[in-house]
């Protein structure tokens, strides 16, 4: 049988199926007949959002059975990166199939956008977008630098899983060997493997924002007057310009080189838990933010506010109120 | 062996799990297709299956501490509280539906009928995760979602004859893992 003609006839008995009205089919040959049979088994398939919002339902249930709330989420650290792109559901299967990334929430807000939550080893990034071009304001393609056990094969996964080579994996005289790859939402992924000690450089975790300000020592101060920042380490040339620094911020590191080149800013969103969400954000706006909302109390159990700091990045401040 | 490891694999999570329920995602994870396939066979309402599913776990959860290993599967359980929130249901909202037989966890003979009843479906539910991206996305619109080939090749920016395409190599290949097992 032509198989055009096939597929059609195929196509009409799976929507006789799903209407429930398939008893009423004629008979059909073996093979139409199997695949039907997997059709029938299918009308039952539990929707993928359901069951990621029920599992972070009941992890949420889980958390709140123990004692004392704490400031911050149970599985998160002070920083997560919040990646939000135009096709968030791309991203979402770029980074599981590049990085294995596991999914631990998926959920769509009243604009239409996503909101989900993976886990990369020991990272939690928050990603987000979609829903159409008026959200256009809130993309952020992010840097982030990913430590690996094998950097070469996480490299060559990227780019079967659809990214772009910044630069085959070389061996860095700081003991890295490292790659960069961009991704099909525009996100760069500085993929890297330490060599000294485990895999990763004591202090840093599998993912580390990454930032290319333009004045990134201006930036430096701004973190260390808003946030209580501590500058960990910096290389920069003798006129001053900062080639690599990092900061810690609570449990969490940030990265960041002054942009140059190709490495130009990329303004980035921060989801950030900190002990008391109203006076930190008093703190930034003394410091220079200017507010993107105050905080308020949110459905999901934290008090959440933001700004923007004079680099264009976002932060939302955010302390975990909710519990037993 | 292969039966005695997985006991052994899914005692240790239920133990882990008692000690932080935090840990209940790996029993969440390995038992979710077979809950929703047992509830949704038996009420027939998308919505009302994941009410009930959700509410199965959200007991189990709850309960964890006073579960006691004897030897019978965790899914044994939970389908056993699945059998009472159906039944529950149906009588709360006064309706019809295929009430299940209640589930004796002494019988070995129950479980196993109710597993030789989902065990493939649930296993072919896990198996659409891992089709590749555009026959999952396909599949998870024409069935969970139950939408029309017209409305997916609007949604998706694929001709109709794309979306048709799809959905019968998707088949092919889950018939073919199915068959493979």
């Amino acid at each position: 049988m032509d198989n055009e003609i096939w597929i059609e006839q195929l196509d009409e008995a799976v929507t006789a199926v799903i209407a429930g009205t398939d008893a009423s089919l004629p008979s059909t040959d073996a093979g139409l007949a199997e695949l039907l049979r997997v059709a029938v088994e299918l009308r039952d398939l539990p929707r993928a959002d359901f069951k990621a919002r029920l599992r972070a339902d009941l992890e949420r249930r889980a958390f709140m059975s123990k004692s004392a709330v704490k400031p911050i989420r149970e599985g998160f650290h002070t920083i997560t990166p919040y990646v939000i792109v135009e096709k968030a559901e791309e991203l979402i299967d770029f980074v599981k199939q590049a990085f294995g990334a596991e999914e631990l929430f998926r959920g769509t807000g009243t604009a239409g956008g996503i909101h989900a939550e993976v886990k990369i080893d020991d990272s939690i990034l928050m990603m987000g977008g979609g829903g159409g071009a008026d959200l256009r304001k809130y993309w952020t393609p992010t840097g982030l630098h990913l430590y690996v056990k094998d950097a070469d094969a996480v490299y060559q996964r990227a780019l079967e899983a659809g990214a772009t080579s910044l630069g085959g994996p070389v061996d860095q005289p700081y003991g890295d060997r490292e790659a960069g790859v961009k991704d099909p939402s525009g996100n760069h992924w500085y993929i890297a493997t330490h060599k000294a000690t485990g895999h990763m450089p004591e202090g840093l975790r599998a993912v580390t924002p990454f930032l290319h300000p333009r004045g990134a020592d201006r930036l430096i101060d701004f973190l260390e007057r808003a946030f209580g920042a501590e500058e960990q380490s910096r290389y920069q040339t003798p006129d001053g310009v900062i080639h690599h620094a990092t900061v810690k911020i609570g449990d969490s590191m940030i990265e960041m080189g002054e942009a140059h080149g190709p490495w130009q800013p990329m303004p980035t969103t921060f989801f950030m838990y900190v002990e008391d969400v109203d006076s930190s954000y008093r703190r930034a706006l003394a410091a220079g933010g200017v507010s993107q909302g105050e905080p308020a109390d949110q459905p999901y159990g934290d008090r959440v506010g933001g700004i923007r700091d004079p680099f264009d990045n976002v932060w939302y401040l955010a302390t975990h109120i909710e519990g037993a | 062996m292969k039966a005695q490891a997985r006991d052994t694999a899914e005692r240790l999570a239920i133990e882990a799990a008692q000690k932080d329920p935090a840990r209940f995602a790996v029993l969440y994870e390995d038992n979710f297709e077979r809950v929703y396939a047992y509830v949704a066979r038996r009420v027939g309402d998308r919505a009302e299956a994941e009410d009930l599913t959700s509410e199965v776990f959200h007991q189990a959860l709850a309960s964890l501490s006073r579960f006691e290993w004897r030897g019978a599967p965790f899914a044994a359980w939970l389908f056993k509280i699945a059998a009472n929130a159906i039944i529950d249901h149906a009588k709360r909202n006064a309706k019809e539906v295929e009430l299940p037989e209640s589930v004796d966890l002494s019988s070995d003979s129950s479980f196993q009928e109710i597993e030789d009843e989902i065990e493939q479906r649930a296993r072919l539910f896990k198996q659409v995760d891992l089709l590749p991206l555009d026959q999952r996305r396909v599949i998870e619109l024409r069935f969970a979602e139950e939408k029309s080939i017209r409305d997916i090749a609007s949604e998706l920016g694929r001709s109709e004859g794309a979306i048709k395409q799809l959905q019968f190599r998707a088949l092919e290949k889950l018939r073919a893992q199915l068959r493979d097992e």
